[in-house]
């Protein structure tokens, strides 16, 4: 087995959350919820590491405060932070979060998936790379990718 | 004071792509759209000759060749020839007869995904460009042979696009390295006779798409930097020099994938935030500059209409019509193609 970029993480507990909104009243039962931070937030927690047998959430990749959702802008933005400046995983996991976001948002939402600022040492690249939609959409046609990579590193039940 | 203003009536929705749209290709006459995308189809759409107003029909389906997303579509010169330029690698050359499109080669060669394929003015050559970092010259031999006669590796990155200049002696490519290179043949080789980038000067991110105005005098860039750039050629030593003339800054929101000059002159982006943008030559408050030549311009352009949400997702593709003006489709990720007539407001 190839060696590990980060052989011990520091795993976090999975953190309760709560909605801050109340639910609406059933007389407008028929009028939309308005997707927040949270809900998106529910989507892409439980993803799993590419190298660990732990959630994104668990290593603190992800934290529902690095989420923004502009619902009706329509846009999203997610920060991330690889457990290491230098993980050469940072390019799969944001590609992992972004098509778990393509599969669960209605397709209006725009999602920009970013590294948080200074937290890896080929930020502009990576973010550069996550944000090209024609790379995107030619690394989910490729066999060898989805196939061996992401729906192991995405898959979240 | 800008030239007058617009807007964009929508004229009709073609529907049948199953994924997302790419690109959109009127042939040379106008007879005939071409489109594709990541159905791993290509469509095309004919103007339905008895219906009024004008209707247009799919009347081909273009399947069982690529094995992935189909990103490009370009009609040869004479309109007998469809270039289609895959995700898989490789390109295929189409000919119709009688109705019936049959593939008559396949060009392979590059290393991954193509993106881009540009047929020549006079129908002799074709570029293609890809996720390898190269551009590839194929000349067209008797009996529908291809021979590469080129292979440039002149960007760092991928690269997004191929176009011709009108007059076809010099061939543009634009990258995810943020340049513009411009190609010129000498001496049985194509060289990189410039390179359009850097500080000040060229784009500050992906470089998505470039087209020329009708003269081949100037040139329009688009980029995921949220700006249209504007260059123009001049003269020097007998060789072409292309300055930035303009940038246009402040009016995109997100990447903008696509622009298009129509022979009238107007300008047409497709961009991300769902929005077509027309921009045209202002110039009409500008009356100390009236003695400039005609050609070189003045550079100032004015944003003339913003349709919002042309389509309900990002536009890829927008292309001005040959010969009818103020007729222009659009292509988006809403799987949906849309043909748009340009009316000016009445001064």
């Amino acid at each position: 087995m190839a060696e590990l970029i980060n052989p011990s993480p520091v795993v976090h507990e999975r953190k309760a959350t709560r909605r801050r909104r109340t639910p609406s009243h059933p007389d407008n039962a028929e009028e939309r919820e308005p997707i927040d931070s949270l809900e998106v937030f529910e989507h892409i927690r439980d993803i799993t590491d590419p190298e660990h047998p732990y959630t994104l959430e668990q290593l603190n990749v992800v934290t529902e405060e690095q989420v923004e959702v502009d619902d009706a802008a329509g846009t999203v933005k997610v920060q991330f932070t690889p457990t290491v400046e230098h993980c050469s995983m940072a390019t799969l996991i944001g590609l992992c979060i972004r098509v778990k976001l393509l599969r669960a948002l209605p397709p209006r939402f725009k999602a920009d998936i970013l590294l948080s600022p200074g937290s890896h040492a080929s930020e502009a690249a990576v973010n550069k790379q996550l944000s090209d939609k024609e790379r995107v959409a030619a690394a989910l046609e490729n066999p060898n990718l989805t196939q061996a990579r992401l729906p192991a590193a995405c898959c979240c039940t | 004071m800008g030239g007058p203003a617009g807007s964009l009536e929508e004229l009709q929705c073609l529907t049948g792509h199953t994924d997302r749209v790419w690109q959109v290709s009127w042939s040379p006459s106008g007879d005939m759209l071409a489109s594709c995308g990541g159905d791993r189809t290509v469509r095309i759409w004919r103007r339905d000759p008895g219906a009024q107003p004008e209707r247009w029909l799919c009347a081909a389906i273009l399947d069982d060749t690529h094995t992935r997303t189909i990103r490009s579509a370009c009609w040869s010169p004479c309109g007998r020839y469809l270039a289609t330029a895959s995700f898989d690698r490789t390109t295929a050359v189409w000919q119709h007869a009688g109705g019936v499109w049959e593939v008559v080669a396949m060009l392979e060669g590059h290393e991954s995904e193509v993106k881009e394929v540009a047929w020549n003015p006079n129908g002799g050559l074709l570029a293609t460009c890809s996720r390898d970092k190269s551009v590839w010259l194929w000349e067209v031999q008797p009996g529908q042979e291809y021979e590469v006669v080129d292979v440039k590796h002149g960007h760092s990155q991928d690269v997004k696009t191929v176009r011709w200049h009108p007059q076809g002696e010099v061939l543009v490519s634009a990258s995810y390295d943020d340049s513009i290179k411009l190609w010129v043949e000498e001496d049985d080789e194509w060289v990189c006779a410039q390179t359009l980038a850097g500080p000040g000067v060229g784009h500050t991110s992906t470089v998505w798409e470039v087209a020329f105005d009708a003269a081949g005098q100037r040139m329009v860039s688009c980029s995921d930097d949220c700006t249209l750039r504007v260059w123009s050629c001049r003269k020097e030593a007998g060789q072409q020099r292309w300055h930035l003339l303009s940038t246009l800054s402040g009016y995109h929101d997100r990447t903008i994938f696509s622009v298009d000059w129509s022979r009238q002159g107007l300008i047409a982006s497709g961009c991300a935030d769902n929005a077509i943008r027309i921009f045209g030559e202002g110039g009409a408050g500008d009356d100390s500059s009236a003695a400039e030549p005609s050609g070189s311009g003045v550079g100032s352009f004015a944003m003339l209409c913003k349709r919002e949400q042309a389509h309900p997702l990002d536009i890829n593709c927008v292309r001005w019509h040959p010969t009818d003006p103020g007729l222009l489709a659009s292509a988006g990720d809403d799987c949906c193609i849309k043909l748009w007539r340009w009316r000016p407001d009445a001064c």
